[in-house]
């Protein structure tokens, strides 16, 4: 399968900043590619040059086959693009603002009204088709947004964010949409600060500091960690001290509820959970997320 | 343990509309609680009222020896706000922020200075209290405003979403502060939208439609509050699969995850019945016991207000 | 690699001018919904033209009326008499008490006493009977310079036909006033100021209000966020301009009526020419306005700053280079040269040229050409200048 977006040693700079440090992707039709990092990683960036709205300071971006700040080549009409900051009309309503997205890639009326009325049951819309955007909560906003940006039918569709500030019911709902529109062969990228929301894609890539880190699968890669995760039950001086005596195989120590959660190299883990036990704790593993996946990443990186 | 916030049967209404119905809760000193709910569940709502912004309807709200409705001004004396959209001023120095919040909480003069030399030591910021606040990484912004909300030694302390889009390791320290903090004796009153967020409480709130439906530890919301069994199902083919789990007697929810699928029976058939018909739709299917999370605890509690 | 990628791009079904149109339309009909959902600008929109016109119409008025003036008559014989009644005969100047001597003139400025001092120099009257010139000299209050240089050229025609009238009754032909400087006729023949004001005003309000009507509506899309999803579109930048203007096209032609009809019924003000020429002189300037406002708009990306310098780009030649009311041909030559790029001044030109004296095409092609030509620069300008990138 040939990919529908294919990034090349991407390079931006921002004044002094590196927003982005030599990225390179590449993006199947049917996939589900999620791009995961923190705040200032370099996500933003990515998905701007990708929709063409930014240039690169160095590298190519193709989608489709054509650069997508080619207007000419009508790559447009086929890229979907939802960005992170609001950015439908405010002042117009649900159905307004469809109808402008609607008629800027010139869709014919029974077209539109046609999928309008299927974006809008799916998105449960329906009953607020006259309400100003501005007044939707930020759940139904972003799933509105979402609408706008598939209006066109896309192949390609990118999403900046759009989890963000969204419950998880809502949040939960998004993810529906979005497995359907990949089923039916559109190639998706999707960004977020979440960690957790890694494994909700066909294939992740960990971004940190505009470059990536990993890539793949997201059972693979956490797959790929090593070490021992366990939780500790309480937090005192007693398990203060076994974690100051075992500080060289105790790669991470964090508050989980009252107690801890403990990241620990695997050879010794046995060792280090004996003596906390010792301390008088109750210990139970924990299956390692992407958090841990990150971090260690980051570590084996000698990046801080 | 004293209590630190004393709700009781606390309401809330605009016009018609009942944000908060008859809510009653207590938070101790030295607690972590954790605030959860939908958009428009009245968290929002709940907290206004907590911080002396929002009059109650009807009930009674106590926050650090201050009751909402009678002493409003005492209240916002003894709290502390932080919010992850934080309202410093980015073309102002980390120290002068400190100063000009500082003044507007009354501190002054050698006061304030060594106020802000405490905080500033506290969060590990001394060597960026030069820095512009909109040069710094995510993370060391976290604990500007973290910084800022501790300066008048607040007794309570209100978290709003503080660590969304924060990098994990400066997430991990965030939290640790928070922690130290909380050890000698501040109250923290954390809302988010994110369930790993609410992992690190002591305990949960879960808001649903203006009510507060289920209060407790994480893990006990996990153990009590998610009837029946999870598994997560790996594979290419979920269309058949899907159909296959569908037959099997009480499916509950069922989730499309990445590439999987992750299914909630109540009650429980087993893993082996569930790994029986997974495998007969697709013989590289790969089945898996899964722990609940907050999110299947939220997601359970709201079904069953649906209900 | 990237050469073999996946399918081509989907043939596009909708011919080109098609979809140009369509885009366009979308902008337009968007635009026109912004408009509507905030009734209040619309309302500011045409209801500040009026107020504007009504209120300057009536303050900026350049007709003298009972402006005080010590009458120095050092000669206090009859014919000095005579030309002290000629002086206030109609109506603009008040004598005030006998003032006595040429100094007692800035006294009285300074207290606002008087505006002006008229002084009939002693042997007035013998050298007038000698057939000699006489000098009269008029001291004015330049503080308030408007008002000066009304009172220099009223009084300067009030002492010329004193003087014709001299003449007429035998006495000696030539009186002067010998002001030095310049000296300015802001009032037409008939002493009207709202005939020659009119125009100029109409030019004036419309030029203000059209600029300031899409000076905020790039930026705003700036602010709020909007560019990135419009962006992210087909649109093209043409296409947004163009979409862009239209509406306020018509808001402005609209405006445009309302002044007009304000100017001819309150004012009484005539309109002697073509209406049909009148119209396309206005949408001229219109499209050239709006499409100045639009550039800074493009330009700004911040409401705050597009605000100040739509008010100052559109303010300052609509009064100061348009010839409402400083005449181009008395400034110096770099400001004549700034004043013929603006369209104000054209319009200024035809608005006079049409409802005052029925100039024809043949006469004010000129006019609309460097209007037209303004108006295309600017939207070539705006297309260009719009960044289609985000950063």
């Amino acid at each position: 399968m040939e990919p529908v977006l294919v990034a090349n040693g991407l390079r931006r700079r921002f004044g002094d900043v590196n927003a982005l440090d030599g990225l390179s992707l590449e993006v199947l039709p049917g996939e589900l590619y999620g791009l995961v990092g923190p705040d200032g990683a370099g996500k933003t960036t990515t998905m701007r040059i990708f929709a063409g709205l930014m240039d690169p300071d160095e590298g190519t971006v193709h989608v489709l086959g054509s650069n997508p700040t080619d207007r000419r080549s009508g790559v447009r009409e086929e890229l979907g693009y939802m960005p992170q900051q609001y950015s439908l009309y405010g002042d117009l309503s649900v159905i307004e603002n469809l109808r402008f997205f609607g008629a800027l890639f010139c869709l014919e009326r029974d077209v539109f009204i046609e999928r309008t009325n299927r974006l809008l049951a799916i998105t449960h819309l329906e009953s607020f088709r006259d309400r100003r955007a501005e007044a939707l909560s930020g759940g139904m906003y972003k799933k509105l947004a979402l609408a706008c940006a598939l209006l066109h039918q896309p192949r390609v569709l990118l999403l900046d964010e759009p989890t963000n500030g969204v419950d998880p019911i809502s949040r939960g709902e998004l993810w529906e949409l979005l497995y359907e529109f990949v089923e039916s062969g559109m190639g998706v990228v999707v960004s977020t600060p979440y960690m957790d929301e890694a494994s909700m894609c066909h294939r992740v890539g960990l971004i940190h500091r505009g470059r990536l880190l990993q890539q793949g699968r997201p059972a693979d890669l956490v797959g790929r960690f090593v070490d021992t995760v366990i939780r500790v039950d309480r937090h005192d001086s007693g398990i203060e001290a076994v974690i100051a005596e075992h500080g060289d195989v105790i790669l991470g120590v964090s508050p989980l509820g009252g107690g801890l959660r403990i990241v620990i190299r695997s050879q010794a883990a046995d060792a280090v959970a004996e003596a906390l036990r010792g301390a008088g704790a109750t210990i139970e593993p924990v299956r390692p997320g992407f958090e841990d996946m990150f971090l260690s990443e980051i570590r084996a990186g000698g990046g801080t | 343990m004293s209590d630190l916030i004393t709700v009781s049967r606390l309401c809330r209404s605009f016009g018609s509309f009942q944000a908060v119905k008859d809510v009653s809760f207590k938070v101790g000193r030295g607690e972590i609680f954790g605030y959860l709910g939908a958009n428009g569940a009245g968290k929002s709502t709940t907290i206004r009222m907590l911080c002396g912004l929002l009059q109650p309807t009807s009930g009674s709200a106590v926050v650090a020896g201050a009751d909402v409705a009678r002493d409003p001004e005492g209240v916002k004396r003894r709290i502390g706000y932080m919010s992850q959209k934080f309202s410093l001023y980015p073309d102002l120095t980390v120290f002068e922020n400190l100063d000009f919040f500082g003044g507007a909480y009354g501190l002054s003069g050698r006061a304030l200075r060594s106020r802000i030399d405490e905080v500033l030591d506290e969060l590990g910021l001394r060597d960026r209290s030069r820095s512009l606040t909109s040069s710094l990484p995510g993370g060391a912004r976290q604990r500007v405003a973290l910084a800022n909300a501790l300066l008048h030694n607040p007794d309570v302390l209100f978290l709003d979403e503080p660590t969304a889009g924060v990098d994990p390791a400066s997430r991990r320290d965030f939290i640790a502060l928070v922690r130290r903090r909380v050890a000698q004796g501040t109250t923290a009153f954390l809302t988010t939208h994110y369930m790993d967020e609410a992992e690190y409480c002591d305990r949960v709130g879960l808001m649903v439609a203006g009510c507060l439906k289920v209060l407790d530890t994480p893990s006990a919301l996990k153990a009590n509050h998610v009837p029946g069994a999870l598994f997560e199902v790996r594979t290419a083919r979920r269309g058949d699969v899907t159909a296959a789990l569908n037959a099997i007697q009480g499916l509950a929810t069922i989730q499309r995850i990445g590439a999987g699928l992750r299914v909630r029976y109540d009650p429980s058939p087993g893993r082996d019945r569930v790994a029986e018909s997974a495998l007969a739709a697709d013989p590289d299917a790969v089945v898996e016991a899964a722990e609940a999370s907050l999110d299947d605890v939220f997601r359970a509690v709201v079904d069953q207000e649906a209900q | 690699m990237t050469s073999s990628t996946s399918r081509p791009l989907t043939p596009r079904k909708v011919p080109r001018f098609r979809r140009f149109a369509v885009r366009t339309g979308a902008m337009a009909r968007k635009e026109t919904w912004h408009v509507v959902r905030d009734p209040s600008n619309l309302f500011l929109a045409l209801g500040m033209p009026v107020v504007l016109i009504i209120v300057f119409g009536y303050g900026v008025s350049f007709d003298l009326d009972h402006v005080p003036v010590a009458i120095i008559d050092q000669d206090g014989t009859r014919t000095s008499r005579q030309v002290a009644r000629d002086l206030t005969a109609s109506g603009e100047f008040d004598a005030i008490a006998d003032a006595g001597e040429p100094e007692d003139a800035d006294r009285l400025f300074r207290r606002q006493e008087a505006a002006a001092a008229v002084i009939l120099p002693r042997g007035m009257e013998k050298s007038l009977a000698r057939g000699e010139q006489v000098t009269l000299q008029v001291l004015v209050d330049g503080s308030d310079g408007g008002r000066a240089s009304s009172v220099i050229g009223s009084s300067a025609a009030i002492v010329r036909s004193a003087s014709i009238r001299a003449a007429a009754s035998g006495l000696p032909r030539a009186m002067v006033v010998p002001i030095r400087g310049r000296v300015r006729t802001l009032f037409n023949p008939e002493l009207r100021s709202a005939v020659f004001l009119v125009p100029g005003l109409i030019a004036y309000v419309l030029a203000i209000a059209a600029v300031l009507l899409t000076a905020l509506t790039v930026a705003r899309e700036w602010e709020r966020g909007n560019m990135e999803q419009l962006f992210a579109t087909p649109v093209g930048r043409l296409e947004i301009v163009l979409g862009k203007l239209s509406p306020y096209l018509a808001i402005g032609l609209l405006q445009a009526l309302l002044v007009l009809a304000v100017g001819t019924v309150v004012f009484d003000v005539p309109v002697r020419g073509h209406m049909a020429l009148l119209a396309a002189g206005t949408l001229l300037f219109l499209a050239g306005t709006l499409s100045q406002g639009l550039f800074i708009s493009v330009l700004a990306r911040n409401q705050q700053v597009a605000t100040q310098a739509g008010a100052i780009s559109s303010l300052l030649p609509a009064v100061l280079l348009s010839g409402f009311l400083f005449p181009i041909e008395n400034m110096p030559l770099a400001l004549q040269v700034i004043a013929s790029v603006f369209p104000s001044r054209y319009y200024v030109e035809l608005l006079r040229g049409v409802m005052l004296k029925d100039a024809p095409l043949a006469v004010l092609w000129p006019q609309l050409a460097a209007m037209a030509a303004f108006a295309a620069v600017m939207i070539v300008l705006s297309t260009a200048r719009f960044g289609r990138r985000i950063a």
